[in-house]
């Protein structure tokens, strides 16, 4: 029996899609360090290789209607293995919630607001997601769509806003960087901002009607990406090589923002709109979490483990790595390839057994 | 310490009484293991007890034990 008793919408997964990567805006800079003025064409490769294995998650999502995954690993994998896989999972969700989580601490620490704890932000803004998150998942889908108005409207006013200050030989020259520099940013763009969508495994579920899953979660997919090029693609054009030596290129191009001395320090509104479009991201990872946990335990409902969940996952945000330098030199080694064997091996495998098993109908004729 | 205390205590009381009331105990269970894990975790980051990190012990894994790394 599934947890969530909340219903959305073939539309709504669109956006949630989307607005759901459109949050790793920030998170392109773990590539920038390494692919430097090549960034789009990671970007572009990430997607070619990452859309036929998101688009098997949907096919999974519909094969086995109205089940998480941790229901349809149980299902495929059996009980033992599949409660194994399941907290594999759930490590991932934690894991990389966690490093969400830190990122907008982050960024209000280095940009915004120097003198505040760090601790602070985390415990303010993981309590607002928790907020959310008890909410339930109807709410969270039913403002997707404002969020991906605001993430769309955040990239394309930046790019229109810094075109003045744009010098496209800075793409200049093509395939200049070693192949295994190219294969390690493809690594990256394809299990973070697109491999993270492996998420929504826990989400299809609670589709109501599956038939247009695939055609949506492609479109949503691609609007993703379409943001995240824009940014890596305006990035380059405005800060060229220096973009390698930033914390965050993206927030430093948009400080250079500067029309008639009119329109200056756009910074701040342009961090309001990350923060809202990370406070999204992160709802739909700590949602995904509970209910990974509530259903590994059985439980009828999973409220009661928002908050203890919450403050684990602050904590764990706070301690698990010690600066900014550290976060970027594990996610680039151990964090993607921990993590390729459930977003790229795991999904695609359920499908196949499930299809040479025949299952669930397999299953559903033993239940009759 | 005495923040951390007070948000622990109000994650206590606005979850147990209902869990109680309702019934649920393996709710109430599961809510406990979790919040005791969170409670630990809690005291360890004001006290500045050093918190293992799941993802050095990782990256310890990969690189040094298995030598799975990409060039810098």
């Amino acid at each position: 029996m599934s947890i969530e008793k909340g219903k959305i919408s073939c539309q709504q997964l669109l956006f949630l899609f989307a607005g759901f990567i459109e949050g790793s805006a920030l998170l392109i800079d773990f590539t920038v360090g390494i692919t430097e003025h090549q960034t789009w064409m990671v970007i572009l490769a990430g997607l070619i290789i990452s859309t036929p294995v998101i688009l098997s998650y949907a096919v999974l999502a519909k094969k086995f209607p109205g089940m998480n995954l941790v229901q349809i690993n149980d299902m495929v994998y059996g009980r033992f293995l599949g409660k194994i896989i399941s907290i594999y999972y759930i490590f991932f969700f934690s894991m990389t919630l966690s490093f969400n989580i830190r990122d907008v601490g982050e960024l209000y620490i280095t940009f915004l607001m120097q003198d505040t704890p760090f601790i602070f932000f985390l415990i303010v803004f993981t309590v607002t997601c928790a907020y959310a998150v008890i909410k339930g998942i109807e709410v969270l889908t039913r403002i997707s769509h404002l969020i991906l108005v605001i993430g769309l409207f955040a990239v394309i006013s930046t790019f229109i806003l810094l075109i003045d200050q744009m010098d496209f030989s800075n793409f200049l020259p093509f395939f200049e960087l070693p192949f295994i520099k190219i294969f390690q940013g493809i690594h990256i763009v394809s299990m973070i901002p697109f491999g993270e969508t492996v998420v929504f495994l826990m989400i299809m579920g609670c589709l109501n009607k599956s038939e247009h899953a695939v055609k949506n979660t492609f479109f949503g997919l691609l609007i993703g990406a379409a943001s995240l090029l824009i940014v890596a693609v305006r990035n380059t054009a405005v800060l060229g090589k220096t973009q390698t030596i930033w914390t965050s290129a993206s927030f430093q191009a948009i400080r250079l923002i500067n029309i008639g001395t009119v329109l200056t320090r756009m910074d701040f509104l342009i961090g309001i709109a990350l923060t809202i479009l990370m406070f999204f991201k992160c709802s739909i990872f700590l949602y995904v979490m509970v209910v990974a946990v509530s259903q590994l335990f059985g439980l009828k409902t999973y409220e009661p483990l928002v908050l203890p969940l919450a403050a684990i996952e602050v904590i764990i945000a706070a301690t698990v790595f010690q600066s900014p330098v550290d976060h970027a030199m594990i996610t680039q080694n151990a964090g993607i390839i921990y993590s390729a064997p459930l977003v790229f091996v795991i999904p695609p495998l359920s499908l196949l057994i499930a299809k040479i098993r025949g299952l669930p109908k397999l299953e559903r004729g033993k239940e009759t | 310490m005495i923040f951390l205390l007070l948000i622990y205590a109000y994650i206590f009381i606005i979850n147990v009484p209902g869990l109680i009331k309702r019934k649920e105990w393996k709710e109430l269970a599961a809510f406990s293991f979790l919040f005791v894990i969170a409670f630990a975790l809690g005291i360890m980051y004001v006290l500045d007890i050093p918190i293992p990190s799941p993802m050095k012990g990782l990256q310890h894994f990969f690189v040094d034990i298995l030598g799975i790394e990409y060039p810098k």
